[in-house]
């Protein structure tokens, strides 16, 4: 069953900026949606319209059915988790967890039943009394799912709820989120910049870039075939590596003297890409082409390599290569690289658009 | 910045003592004044130790009426003025929460010009619109009531400036958070807004209730009777007699009388009023 369902949500400000043009988003249910994207990018403010926080100018936004765009955001039957926490400072976690219950009327022995069965599952019952400012980060952050949690919303939404915790909390809280929505079954909507945690959490992304949505798809769909180069570049670390080339009947001359064989029917200029994890080493007669190594990144496991391509004029592309385990090649030597044809993204350059 | 200089603490504390007896000095006085006779002050030195008039004059300012023209006892100016002094405070509070809240929260046009108009009426204190404020009172037949003397006096624009202060410190996801729970603009302002601002809230109540309790032009010039007199104002009242001696004593222990609810207040609240002032717990 369809949960959510944006159609064409646009959003303009008053001051005539345009910061959504149109989206199209059908969420079924139980399904976990990431929306990531570069700051500023509207993935906060498509939230917000969901959520209620601010208006839609254009477009649909329905809920089981039933349209949501004059609806207030208590009565859309959705909870949302806050970057700040935002948990009220003067109340006890309880109170904290209580509060829209209370707000709803219902009845007090069955608001502490739910928050108990709430602070249970999160392990906040010894902190029930506490007040926010005794908690800490990943204590508040708890508070803040559970006060989502309670109200048994349809719809939770996360507005990059991760982002004020050290690393290794960011990780468990990441792992944590993931099995709560599984038990849970609740539709979810998450905000973040970071794409592993987008990667890690979502059942589809939606990779969004100055208000428009690229490409809407599972991780391995976008990690395996991005729409666009911007999708491309965004999804993976390190990321893919993108060189402007032309299509020719010869294949991909990526500079005068390189050129990669390739039989396509496309003519004209491309984006080339291939990820760092999918160059190959080789030997001079098999390699494709030579890297002039610049910087290693040795990370035990695995080892990046930063380098040019190597051309007679000097100005090649820049180029990452990834290797497993851990390899120390000289800085400045060269290095010959296999780009198996099976790896390749091509892109038309002008639509931006995958071939 | 921690120093240790004996010498520094030496004068530090020396300093701290002569402010000290600077300012207790003349209570310490009206408070010996209060148990000699009042024809001790004529004779050209000062006592500065307690007679043994005392309980007489106590006595009388306590019980009796205030005398000097004034037929009202001291006990019932005090009520006066504590209901004056309350309801300026009260009033002034809930009015600057109130359109601080409207300032702060809500989009309506001419906002800021709304505030600037309310700011601006800083520069007209009572005393500056007093005939004005007369007139309007009088034409609304409140002279010689307790509606008359603490209504003119209510609004704030101190008081709004400052919620709207700490209104703005409010972070906007607590807003949206209390929204997202179904809190309506009422629910918001007392289940959230008030409790955070508790500590401006006690801090601007020691101010306002000073202020209030030390109303006297206003008091005086719109009370005729004398069930309305207030005892800031009284005191001026007592000493005006014409010939005969002046009750020293008992206007001395009258003051000591006015000065007992502000001094309570302050030392009552100071933990909060400091809190008010100085951090904020959002």
């Amino acid at each position: 069953m369809t949960d959510v369902i944006l159609e064409k949500v646009g959003k303009t400000y008053p001051n005539g900026y345009h910061a959504i043009p149109s989206v199209d988003l059908s969420i079924e249910e139980g399904e976990f949606i990431v929306l990531v994207g570069p700051s500023g990018c509207g993935k906060s403010t498509l939230l917000r319209m969901v959520a209620g926080l601010e208006s839609i100018s254009t477009g649909e936004l329905r809920i089981r059915g039933e349209r949501m765009n004059d609806k207030e955001p208590a009565e859309r039957d959705i909870a949302m988790v806050f970057q700040n926490y935002a948990l009220y400072p003067h109340m006890t976690v309880y109170d904290n967890m209580a509060y829209g219950l209370k707000n709803r009327g219902m009845p007090k022995a069955q608001i502490a039943e739910k928050v108990s069965d709430v602070a249970t599952m999160l392990g906040l019952t010894e902190l029930l009394q506490r007040k926010p400012r005794q908690l800490s980060g990943g204590q508040r952050q708890r508070v803040a799912m559970g006060r989502a949690m309670v109200r048994d919303p349809k719809v939770f939404l996360f507005d990059e709820p991760l982002s004020n915790l050290d690393a290794k909390l960011r990780v468990q809280m990441r792992v944590e989120i993931r099995q709560l929505q599984r038990k849970l079954g609740t539709t979810t909507l998450y905000v973040t910049h970071d794409q592993v945690e987008a990667m890690t959490l979502a059942d589809r992304l939606v990779v969004l870039n100055k208000g428009k949505a690229e490409q809407i798809g599972t991780p391995m769909d976008l990690y395996n075939k991005p729409a666009t180069p911007f999708v491309a570049a965004f999804i993976g670390s390190p990321s893919m590596n993108l060189i402007n080339a032309n299509l020719t009947e010869q294949g991909v001359k990526i500079s005068e003297a390189l050129t990669l064989p390739l039989s396509h029917a496309f003519r004209g200029g491309i984006v080339w890409g291939i990820r760092p994890e999918h160059l190959e080493v080789s030997d001079e007669q098999n390699a494709d082409f030579a890297l002039r190594i610049q910087a290693v990144e040795s990370l035990g496991a695995e080892t990046l390599i930063h380098g040019k391509l190597e051309t007679e004029s000097g100005h090649g592309e820049p180029l990452v290569v990834r290797l497993s385990g851990p390899h120390l090649p000289d800085i400045n030597s060269l290095m010959w690289l296999r780009a198996p044809v099976s790896h390749w993204h091509l892109f038309d350059a002008n639509t931006q658009q995958r071939l | 910045m921690i120093e240790n200089r004996p010498w520094l603490t030496f004068a530090s504390h020396a300093t701290l003592l002569i402010g000290i007896a600077l300012v207790a000095l003349p209570v310490w006085m009206a408070l010996v004044a209060s148990t000699h006779p009042a024809s001790a002050f004529g004779v050209g030195h000062i006592p500065l130790w307690f007679g043994d008039a005392g309980a007489e004059t106590w006595g009388t300012v306590l019980f009796e009426k205030a005398g000097n023209g004034v037929d009202t006892p001291v006990w019932f100016m005090m009520l006066n003025s504590l209901i004056m002094a309350l309801g300026i405070t009260f009033g002034k509070i809930a009015i600057s929460l109130l359109s601080a809240y409207a300032i702060v929260f809500f989009r309506f046009p001419f906002r800021n010009l709304c505030f600037w108009i309310i700011f601006m009426t800083l520069m007209l204190p009572v005393e500056v619109r007093i005939v004005p404020t007369y007139e309007v009172v009088a034409n609304l037949d409140l002279l010689n009531s307790y509606t008359g003397l603490t209504l003119p006096l209510i609004a704030s624009a101190t008081a709004t400036f400052l919620f709207r202060q700490c209104f703005l410190s409010v972070p906007g996801e607590l807003v949206e958070a209390a929204r997202m729970d179904g809190a309506g603009p009422w629910r918001f302002f007392f289940d959230i807004l008030l409790p955070l601002s508790r500590t401006n809230i006690a801090a601007l109540f020691v101010i306002l209730f000073i202020y209030g309790w030390n109303q006297y032009l206003w008091p005086l010039l719109i009370t005729t009777d004398d069930a309305y007199y207030t005892l800031v104002m009284s005191i001026k009242r007592m000493l005006s007699v014409t010939d005969g001696d002046i009750a020293w004593n008992q206007i001395m222990a009258t003051t000591l009388l006015a000065m007992l609810p502000p001094v309570a207040v302050v030392i009552g609240m100071q933990k909060l009023f400091v809190k008010g002032l100085v951090d904020s717990e959002k």
